[in-house]
């Protein structure tokens, strides 16, 4: 069955995505947040018709230490959400809050949306990255071999939408 | 082969091995990346960082050393993760990397292979060159050193100078005789004998031959294994040559050093010109009609028969020294 968020609006003609707890439970999605590496969600939205853009982005990292989930969003609002979380079901309840992820300058919009999910986060790619270049003799081959540690797309989903303001 | 073709034939193995080095290098990077990414390896150090979550519950008291290390675990076990989500990519660009160093490595050779076989070529080329312009010198020698005896011969006989004519015939056949001798070396039969004996009979017996020349024993002595008669030749031609140098008075000074003698003349040298070739056949100073530039030929080949050599040791205005070097050869 597709995965269909829900697109609401907020005060100041913002768009908000509220995103299914069922995209927790993709096989794909599961694996990786129980990798222990920082999973990240990187929503895009593209006006159909200009350039106009927004983003949000959600990181979660699960610590096997304390047992606890570490998450992180950041809307277009440029608000930062960071929490511990300790079950399930709360990073169910915390994940379906509205993400505002786009600004409109008019009373309907129509959106482009994409949600791509990215393994792990650029600290610790970096961080193999510094890793692999100390283990190797030569630094160029360390150099030329590092770059190619990129956090490739494991998933991704595409949506539309459209949004009037009242 | 043309050069062409060998170049295109050299391009054509430097990518044959590059792809068969690419296919090894596939293999064996293959290989030490799955090593480090084997299932067993992020087993054992998932084990590790459960058996310190453990140890914490265990061991109130050192908690924090627990949790060092378990991070650290975790730290290893995510840097492994990475790598294993860019396997692929990482393997694609050492496989290019190692190569990329492979071909140019391959290619420098392959060029300097076909620079060494260009130049090899090229040296064929002037090698024969070298042949044929010997050949056409002895051709050209040959025919002015029979030229002057034949025109004066007619001439002496249209007058009817039967003895000139006979004196004519005999610088024919001396000519004949050099070249006999330079076509008929015989090998050397080696024999025991001192040097400085050798030098001594020689200064002896050519005392008088070079008016105006002295032959000095510079003293020293060496045993060696030679062929009294064919080093005799060797030293008249040396000192037939540094008499035809000593303008006036001088001396030609025989000293013996290990297994070497130098024969060292006070005469004006050898042009640069010449230097280089002096030992080639028919390369001479003189004009023609007094030597065919045979004697340094004969007697180089008559001391590389001895196991030795004839070297032409120094050279200026003020004299010449050339060593004959004697090797150890068994004696017969």
């Amino acid at each position: 069955m597709p995965v269909q968020p829900s697109f609401t609006t907020a005060p100041g003609r913002v768009v908000a995505v509220v995103l299914p707890a069922s995209m927790l439970s993709d096989r794909d999605v599961q694996r990786q947040l129980a990798s222990g590496l920082t999973t990240t969600f990187v929503l895009v939205a593209r006006q159909r018709e200009g350039n106009a853009r927004g983003a949000a982005r959600i990181e979660i990292r699960f610590d096997p230490w304390d047992e606890v989930w570490l998450v992180r969003r950041m809307g277009i609002d440029g608000r930062e959400d960071k929490q511990r979380i300790a079950t399930r079901e709360a990073l169910e309840k915390w994940w379906s809050a509205a993400v505002p992820v786009f600004s409109a300058n008019s009373a309907h919009v129509a959106l482009n949306v994409t949600l791509t999910v990215l393994p792990f986060s650029s600290a610790e790619g970096e961080d193999a990255r510094r890793w692999i270049a100390a283990d190797q003799g030569s630094p160029l081959v360390a150099a030329l071999i590092g770059t190619t540690l990129d956090a490739k797309p494991i998933r991704s989903w595409r949506w539309q939408t459209e949004v009037d303001f009242k | 082969m043309t050069g062409g073709r060998s170049i295109a034939l050299l391009l054509l193995a430097v990518i044959g091995a590059t792809l068969f080095f690419w296919l090894v290098v596939h293999q064996v990077s293959a290989l030490w990346l799955d090593v480090a990414l084997r299932p067993e390896v992020g087993a054992a150090l998932q084990q590790s960082m459960d058996d310190q979550k453990r140890l914490r519950a265990l061991d109130a008291e050192h908690r924090d050393d627990y949790r060092a290390r378990f991070e650290n675990t975790q730290k290893l076990l995510h840097r492994l993760d990475v790598i294993r989500m860019n396997r692929e990519g990482m393997l694609r660009r050492f496989e290019i990397i190692l190569a990329g160093i492979f071909a140019l490595a391959a290619a420098a050779v392959a060029s300097s292979l076909a620079q060494r076989y260009r130049r090899a070529q090229a040296l064929e080329r002037r090698q024969y060159l070298d042949r044929v312009s010997v050949l056409q010198e002895n051709a050209r020698r040959h025919a002015h050193e029979m030229k002057g005896p034949l025109t004066a011969a007619r001439m002496e006989l249209e007058r009817g100078e039967i003895e000139s004519v006979h004196e004519e015939l005999e610088r024919l056949a001396k000519l004949s005789r050099q070249q006999a001798s330079f076509a008929a070396i015989g090998k050397p039969v080696l024999r025991r004998d001192s040097l400085r004996a050798i030098v001594e009979e020689f200064c002896a017996t050519f005392a008088n031959a070079w008016p105006g020349v002295a032959l000095r024993s510079g003293g020293g002595d060496a045993t060696i294994c030679a062929d009294r008669d064919m080093l005799r030749q060797v030293l008249v031609n040396l000192c037939s040559n540094s008499a035809m140098a000593i303008d006036g008075e001088g001396s030609v000074t025989f000293t013996i050093t290990r297994r070497a003698l130098d024969v060292t003349d006070t005469g004006g040298g050898i042009p640069d010109s010449l230097r280089s070739s002096v030992f080639d056949p028919y390369v001479t100073t003189r004009r023609t009609g007094e030597g065919m530039g045979l004697g340094l030929s004969i007697s180089r080949k008559i001391m590389l028969d001895h196991g030795g050599d004839l070297q032409l040791a120094s050279t200026s205005t003020s004299g010449t020294t050339f060593r004959l070097t004697f090797g150890e050869t068994e004696c017969s």
